[in-house]
């Protein structure tokens, strides 16, 4: 029997995990969008997203827009990467399971 | 971590995942209403350049619709993240609208839009050209439907008499704008119903 795969911690983060996956969709998002596709409460999307930014998964740009401060949150490659990996694992690890 | 994580959170994640990269991609925006708004302004142009007989109906109402639409979508996208497929999309109505108000500023203004078919036939094959690049794009059936409607429209406007052109033109406005336009708004309004929030 193979020896099943790790699930990478950062990515398994219920919130993280969507989090990634918004971005894998789109150029860049705002904090404001993700916050309202995830309905996670400010402190807790900042916090996640952050632990996302630590370990290279997400390139976070500040900007000022009309004088309103602007945070736009992007996938990075090294994210994209890990969220396929995270994909690959999980189907190996569900294997026949995937079909029932 | 595998061991403690049950199969059924597994299948969770992934389809949380799945849901997650579709809520991304999903056309976040609001475009329903713009088509209600070209249609009601080609009618308030055809109506004015009917009975008010002014070289000024077709321009004018352009670009007050490019205006509204500008400024109303730029007030909706300042929450919606750019989306390459959006972006394809938005090229296209760009494109559209400036080659409608630059051909027919110019036509208009030049006293040689006075041939009712051949306007509608070029109206009827933008729109259809339009509409079927979009369709194509999104694999959106209904939207290909309201190509093949339009190019319907220029086909038979060269055929048909003066009154057989304009009924037809007047049916693909209704259908492919104004019917097309609530069907996109309530197929987006069931697109944003409330999920519950996602925990870390």
């Amino acid at each position: 029997m193979p020896d099943l795969p790790a699930l990478n911690p950062v990515v398994h983060g219920r919130l993280r995990l969507a989090l990634l996956s918004l971005l894998s969709g789109v150029e860049e998002a705002e904090f404001t969008w993700l916050r309202a596709k995830t309905e996670a409460t400010d402190g807790n999307l900042g916090a996640q997203l952050l632990k996302l930014e630590e370990a290279g998964y997400v390139a976070v740009e500040k900007k000022f827009v009309l004088r309103k401060p602007q945070t736009l949150y992007r996938i990075t490659e090294t994210g994209r990467q890990a969220l396929t990996e995270y994909v690959q694992a999980l189907k190996q690890l569900l294997g026949p399971a995937m079909d029932a | 971590m595998q061991d403690h994580t049950t199969e059924q959170e597994l299948k969770d994640r992934l389809s949380l995942i799945e849901s997650m990269i579709a809520e991304g991609r999903r056309n976040t925006e609001s475009w329903g209403w713009t088509f209600v708004l070209w249609g009601a302004v080609y009618y308030l142009a055809i109506a004015w350049s009917a009975w008010g007989h002014s070289v000024w109906a077709w321009p004018v109402t352009m670009l007050i619709a490019v205006i509204v639409t500008i400024g109303v979508a730029s007030l909706k996208a300042g929450n919606h993240p750019e989306t390459t497929l959006g972006r394809a999309i938005g090229s296209i109505w760009i494109a559209l609208g400036i080659s409608m108000f630059l051909l027919f500023l110019a036509l208009g203004l030049s006293g040689r839009l006075t041939d009712q078919h051949l306007f509608v036939a070029v109206i009827s094959a933008m729109l259809g050209m339009a509409n079927g690049a979009s369709a194509l794009i999104l694999r959106w059936k209904v939207q290909f439907a309201c190509a093949v409607v339009w190019w319907v429209a220029a086909v038979t406007t060269c055929l048909g008499t003066d009154a057989q052109s304009m009924i037809v033109f007047l049916a693909a406005i209704f259908l492919c704008q104004i019917v097309f336009g609530i069907y996109g708004a309530i197929a987006e309004a069931q697109e944003r119903k409330p999920r519950g929030p996602i925990h870390a």
